[in-house]
């Protein structure tokens, strides 16, 4: 029974958000704290170093991580305001239960019931309608070690084939491509090689806003005097400073990328000598473009056909070059096929293994990169094996001293998942570190879903929008209130510190899971005493698997800043730079080329929707905002979704910058403020997603999937918009409201 | 070369061109030892209607500083080291005489304190040569604090240490950036790339994809 | 100078007058009325050469301008503020609580401090003893008798253990004041030399004070010569210090009601529009002011194609020295 106990509105006034503004005691409490503890940031995939303050067993607040080589002391607005996450008026500090004559919707109990009905609850599900009918969502937020135990713990402890994180609508695009292509899901390069680029593509990443510290990268390198190509839908803030900009229509970037290929064919910017030595089947990948011109590029794509010839050139003829790619090109249901249209610019360039050389995905979440090797996705045992390779099965199986076919096979993918709760064919849910109810699309889909279940048990450490449907309610603890490791967008294996211990009575997420695990008959596979015995079992899980952490230890992580994977042995450096000397991780040793040709998206605009849509993020929110929309100055600083529209497309709308508009999809409608801006093409319109409910960017979104990664199309919608109103501001006035006082 | 600059004194640089307005440094700033709870830089957009282009400023630190010379209260003080700091809290009598006169339009009226607050550099850091908040966090580096060496190794242009306006000439502690030397002139006008007076390209003599 | 002499004229005038000719004066308290007139010199000295800056005069010609004009409402509101910023100043709670109470504490032990002593030295008040019975007293202003109290009686407690009372609520401040620098790395940053010596006074003269009622009370009067001494001399160098140190902010903060005497007359009055923006910023009022006062003080912020750079309001300077910036880096916009 997991429909709301109580109006959402009730359930908000009780467990927020609530916007924390203050650290504990106030601003002038003074500074004199007992400890710093040096760590990560938990807001994104860069995991930058910082330092919290602690006093009182309280994290009061920050101080830059000069020491840190990746940041060097560098954060975005997220990073500062991190601290205020703790001694949080909405933390939950005692296991709940759903209650709706509760005045609160839930009732406080013990650990002992919570667990105990968790249990019961997993069972009788289990035995009446099958293993499968039980299902875990997780996500890549969770350190390498909560990830590693998530799959373990589905695979073992509750038996389910269906177990599947977040991930899946962050990067998976870019990981499946990545291993089609090359043979491992990593980024190519250190990100001390973009300095060395002499031009640096981004495609579909707004770095500015959802990588921030990514542009100083960029801007050392432009320093140097490397030129800069820009591939969005909008002007965003980096892409202003750019030498081309390719404002190309949503859903059409493997029209582009073929369109350069088939330039850097046609005049002849190829490596001959590295395609011949180090990659296959680029004949065919040729063919796949020859008809795509960059005329031909420019109707599909809304682009002169003369800027994409410049970015070939630009691309063909630099001797050493970066391409940065993200969720614009891969929340999309070609995703794969984006990201391999981008490999073979790289590939066809000979752009690979070399300093200053790449094309890599810019990670987004926080653990992204690690999260997605540590066997918590459906299809995917540790070290990026695969859940249905006969041989991976074993050694995992030999490592968690289980029986193979102990092991289920392979489950649904998230959406799949959401679907199969929807169709009533899975009946109870374990959730942790993921909010479907916001960052799932078609939310009123997921909402009816999530009322369908029979059972639903979440780990959290606020009470998330999705959590509002739960049966039980596991108080878990925060990022700084455990210890571990995360994978940067590097491949960089960090050390995250404890700071503080969980509050009131919330404990440890991977003490929850194993607890669960001994109630569930299964304590015999998670013997763990601490954190650090997990990452040892991880290091042996994934040791030979193209994620290897065999030889990363936690001592040689805080002495070494880092170390990359793969890293087979406690002798091996870690490994940098991937491919060197052209030897990719397929089975031949060679990179492969994928034909290409561009197709439409799922939905195209017509009469009745004549206006494509597409999401992102800004730089003050995190994913879902659980966190982040709790943090008072990061949402002064965007306080709500807005609208973004050219001005072309504002007048034959009728719409003044600041009136409010509706905006209607074949899924859903949104209200909110129009932002009119230059800056967005003018066919197209922008919304943030970072929002629950009626704020939701995702009402209007589809559940369309890419067939191979299974990511939404996030980024591709037909919409109608029409004016309701003036509204309460324009965009210039909202910006001046963090200003303080004005003069 | 300003008068106030050592050889191997660290120095504040804003490039202004190089911001992402992001606002970590204005989350940042409120961090300071010196004004906790209060943001003293200033950040907005210049036109987002047109551009995302952002305007950070920090104190300049004036040679000559325009607010402590027009303040009645004679509560704005330069320390030795050049740093303007804030209106002493005894003295300042809110009169605003400063925001009005600052050439750069620095100083903020706090109403509530009957008290003008500005950046002072994060004097609590500075002092104790560690980088000001603003210019650690900086991700585009649009705010930067090192030696001139340092800076010449790893950027290109010249440091700017003078701005005109009009007839007056303002020397400040903190740098600008440009291309070739010489005085900032405020009126120097705006020039732009050729590409971002039409992104999209919809102004471009007829091609394929424009019909639309 | 010769505002300063003058005050001290006036006040040896005054003294002699309210002291009956010197019949009431108190000769013990020599020390301190000499101490008393260098502090009179010195502040209406350091006072007269604030006002002679340009810009202070020019503020305080338009505070006076707009109370004469504002009449009777000014006058209620000019009494309103001096509630509220002078007696109560809650201003400085929205800087900081404790820095509030802090300041509250030493504020109202300085100004019973004042009014205890500052009428003792002139000979302006003082207590004789009614009939033979040595516990009662009357108190005379000059030479009016006033009431008359039992010493042993709550009332009498009060008024011989004034000045402890004080000390006491001086000293409180003072420590809360130091905790807050002894605390806050921010506030030992901008700490300047002049911000301890304050204190450092504050605190010499209350306990030395306090010491004299110790040694009366419980000490027999032991030390009670070596401590009026050093006493009189703690005093007499605070009221040295007070024209040229910290507190001298005492006789400056008055003008903040002036201020805003003058920015209420600003704001009622037509209000300047930003040569880039058109949005209004300032009063035309306060911004022809400055304008004045700019030049007088050494700047000409006029534009070549006329008008001023302070016609631009401060968030269009902002911009515009952005976009100048850029366009010499690169040309981005």
């Amino acid at each position: 029974m997991a429909t709301l106990p109580l109006a959402e509105e009730e359930l908000v006034a009780r467990f927020g958000p609530h916007l924390n503004r203050q650290p504990p005691g106030g601003w002038n409490a003074g500074l004199d704290i007992d400890r710093e503890v040096p760590t990560h940031c938990c807001f994104c995939g860069q995991q930058c170093g910082i330092v919290l303050k602690v006093k009182d067993e309280r994290v009061v607040g920050f101080e830059p991580r000069y020491d840190f080589p990746f940041n060097e002391g560098k954060l975005c607005p997220k990073g500062v305001k991190r601290y205020l996450q703790g001694s949080h008026p909405d933390r939950l500090l005692a296991p709940l239960e759903r209650d709706p004559a509760d005045p609160a919707g839930f009732r406080q109990i013990s650990w002992e019931t919570a667990l105990e009905r968790t249990a019961a609850e997993i069972r009788r599900i289990q035995a009446a309608y099958g293993p499968n009918a039980f299902a875990m969502l997780s996500g890549v937020s969770l350190t390498n070690e909560k990830s590693y135990l998530v799959g373990k713990f589905a695979r073992l402890a509750l038996g389910t084939a269906n177990l599947d994180y977040n991930g899946r609508l962050c990067m998976v695009s870019a990981g499946a491509a990545n291993k089609k292509a090359l043979g491992i899901d990593r980024a190519s390069n250190p990100w001390s090689d973009i300095r060395l680029a002499d031009v640096v593509f981004i495609a579909g990443a707004n770095v500015a806003e959802c990588a921030p510290i990514t542009t100083s990268y960029v801007w050392q390198a432009r320093d140097r005097g490397a030129k800069l190509i820009v591939a969005d839908p909008r002007v965003t803030p980096l892409a202003r400073t750019a030498d081309v900009f390719l404002g190309l229509r949503p859903g059409t970037d493997s029209a582009l990328m073929g369109a350069i290929l088939n330039v850097l064919i046609a005049r002849d910017w190829l490596d001959h000598a590295f395609i011949a030595a180090h990659t296959e089947d680029f004949e065919e990948a040729a063919r796949a473009v020859a008809d795509h011109t960059p005329q031909w590029a420019a109707g599909v794509c809304g682009v002169p056909a003369a800027r994409i010839e410049q970015a070939a050139e630009l691309w063909g003829t630099s001797r050493t070059g970066m391409l940065l790619h993200a969720r614009g090109i891969e929340h999309h249901t070609k995703g794969v096929e984006n990201v391999l249209s981008c490999i073979n610019l790289g590939l066809a360039t000979g752009k690979y293994g070399k300093p200053g050389c790449g094309v890599t995905t810019i990670t987004g979440q926080g653990n992204g990169q690690g999260g997605r090797e540590q066997g918590h996705k459906c299809d995917q045992l540790p070290g990026n094996r695969d859940i249905t390779n006969p041989e991976h099965r074993a050694h995992v199986a030999s490592v968690w001293g289980c029986d193979e076919s102990e092991i289920p096979g392979k489950g649904l993918t998230a959406q799949e998942i959401v679907n199969a709760i929807h169709a009533g064919e899975i009946k109870g849910l374990l959730s942790i570190c993921f909010n479907p109810a916001v960052s799932l699309p078609d939310t009123s889909f997921t909402a009816a879903a999530l009322d369908k279940l029979e059972f639903y048990a979440v780990i959290e450490f606020f009470l998330s929008e999705t959590a509002q449907h739960a049966d039980v309610v596991l108080p878990g603890s925060l990022h700084e209130e455990d210890e571990g490791t995360s994978t940067t967008v590097e491949g960089r294996v960090v050390k995250i510190n404890a700071a503080i211990k969980p509050p009131g009575e919330a404990r440890l997420d991977w003490q929850i899971l194993v607890d669960l695990a001994h109630r569930l008959g299964r304590g015999q596979y998670f013997p763990y005493g601490s954190t650090e015995e997990i990452f040892t079992e991880l290091r042996r899980a994934s040791h030979g698997g193209t994620a290897d952490y065999g030889g990363i230890t936690w001592q040689r992580v805080v002495d070494e800043q880092g170390v990359f994977w793969p890293c087979p042995s406690e002798g091996h450096p870690g490994t940098e730079r991937l491919y060197e000397g052209g030897r990719f991780y397929t089975p031949s040793g060679r990179a492969k080329f994928h034909p290409v040709r561009w197709r439409p998206p799922a939905e195209e605009i017509d009469d009745a929707y004549p206006i494509w849509l597409t999401t992102g993020r800004v730089v003050s929110q995190y994913l879902s905002g659980t966190q982040t929309r709790r943090i008072g100055p990061l949402v002064e600083q965007y306080p709500e979704p807005l609208c973004e529209m050219h001005p072309q497309l504002a007048a034959r709308l009728g719409v003044a910058d600041g009136d409010l508009v509706r905006v209607r999809s074949r899924r859903g409608e949104i209200t909110l403020p129009a932002a009119v801006v230059a800056t967005i093409r003018p066919d197209t319109v922008f919304i943030p997603y970072h929002w629950p409910g009626r704020q939701a960017a995702n009402q209007l979104t589809q559940r369309a999937l890419d067939p191979i990664s299974k990511i939404p199309e996030y980024k591709v919608s037909a919409v109608a918009i029409e004016r309701l109103g003036p509204g309460r501001g324009t965009t210039d006035a909202r910006d001046m409201s963090l200003e303080g006082t004005p003069a | 070369m300003s008068p106030l600059a050592r050889r191997d004194e660290k120095v504040f640089v804003i490039d202004q061109s190089r911001c992402i307005g992001c606002k970590a440094c204005v989350q940042a700033c409120a961090e300071c030892g010196t004004h906790r709870g209060h943001s003293m830089i200033h950040l907005e957009f210049a036109d987002r209607g047109a551009s995302t282009q952002t305007v950070p400023m920090v104190c300049m630190h004036c040679a000559d500083p325009t607010c402590a010379e027009v303040c009645p209260a004679d509560a704005i003080k330069q320390n030795e080291d050049g740093i303007v700091q804030s209106a002493l809290k005894p003295r300042c009598i809110a009169c605003a005489s400063c925001v009005l006169a600052c050439p750069f339009g620095v100083p903020k009226l706090m109403v509530e304190m009957n008290q003008m607050m500005k950046c002072d550099m994060c004097y609590d850091r500075t002092s104790l040569d560690l980088a000001p908040m603003c210019a650690s966090v900086c991700p585009s580096q649009a705010l930067w604090f090192g030696t001139r060496e340092e800076f010449a190794d790893a950027r290109p242009g010249v440091l700017i240490d003078e701005f005109l306006f009009g007839r007056q000439s303002v020397r400040t502690k903190v740098l600008t950036v440009a291309r070739e030397d010489g005085p900032l002139d405020v009126a120097s006008g705006r020039t732009a790339r050729a590409w971002q007076d039409d992104p999209f390209g919809l102004e471009e003599s007829a091609w394929p994809g424009n019909a639309r | 100078m010769r505002n300063g002499l003058l005050a001290v004229g006036v006040a040896l005038a005054l003294g002699w007058l309210g002291s009956g000719g010197l019949r009431w004066f108190d000769a013990a308290l020599a020390g301190y009325l000499l101490g008393t007139l260098f502090a009179i010199f010195g502040t209406v000295y350091r006072y007269s050469v604030w006002l002679r800056r340009p810009p202070t005069a020019r503020l305080s010609r338009r505070g006076w301008e707009a109370l004469r004009r504002g009449g009777w409402p000014a006058v209620k509101q000019l009494l309103g503020l001096g509630v509220s910023n002078l007696a109560a100043q809650t201003f400085i709670r929205e800087r900081s609580s404790s820095r509030w109470v802090a300041h509250q504490l030493v504020f109202w032990g300085c100004v019973i401090a004042a009014a205890i002593t500052f009428p003792l030295t002139f000979g302006w008040l003082h207590f004789e003893s009614v009939g033979d019975d040595a516990t009662r007293y009357r108190a005379f202003v000059g030479p009016l008798a006033t009431i008359a109290f039992d010493a042993r009686g709550a009332f009498g407690w009060l008024v011989f253990h004034g000045l402890d009372v004080a000390a006491i609520l001086v000293l409180g401040g003072v420590f809360l004041f130091l905790g807050r620098r002894v605390r806050d790395p921010g506030a030992i940053a901008v700490e300047r030399s002049t911000d301890f010596l304050a204190l450092a006074g504050l605190f010499a003269v209350s306990v030395t004070g306090l010491m004299l009622t110790v040694s009366t009370l419980w000490m027999g009067g032991r030390f009670y010569t070596f401590l009026t001494t050093t006493h009189a001399l703690t005093v007499i160098l605070g009221l040295m210090y007070l024209p040229f140190g910290k507190l001298f902010h005492v006789f400056q903060r008055p003008a903040n009601l002036g201020v805003q005497l003058y920015r209420a007359a600003g704001d009622a009055g037509p209000q300047q529009q930003c040569s880039e923006c058109a949005a209004p910023f300032a009063s035309v009022l306060q911004m022809g002011d400055l304008k004045d006062v700019l030049p007088q003080v050494g700047f000409d912020y006029a534009l070549p194609a006329g008008g001023s750079w302070q016609d631009v309001c401060p968030a269009c300077r902002r911009r515009v020295i952005t976009q100048a910036q850029a366009g010499r880096v690169g040309g981005f916009r």
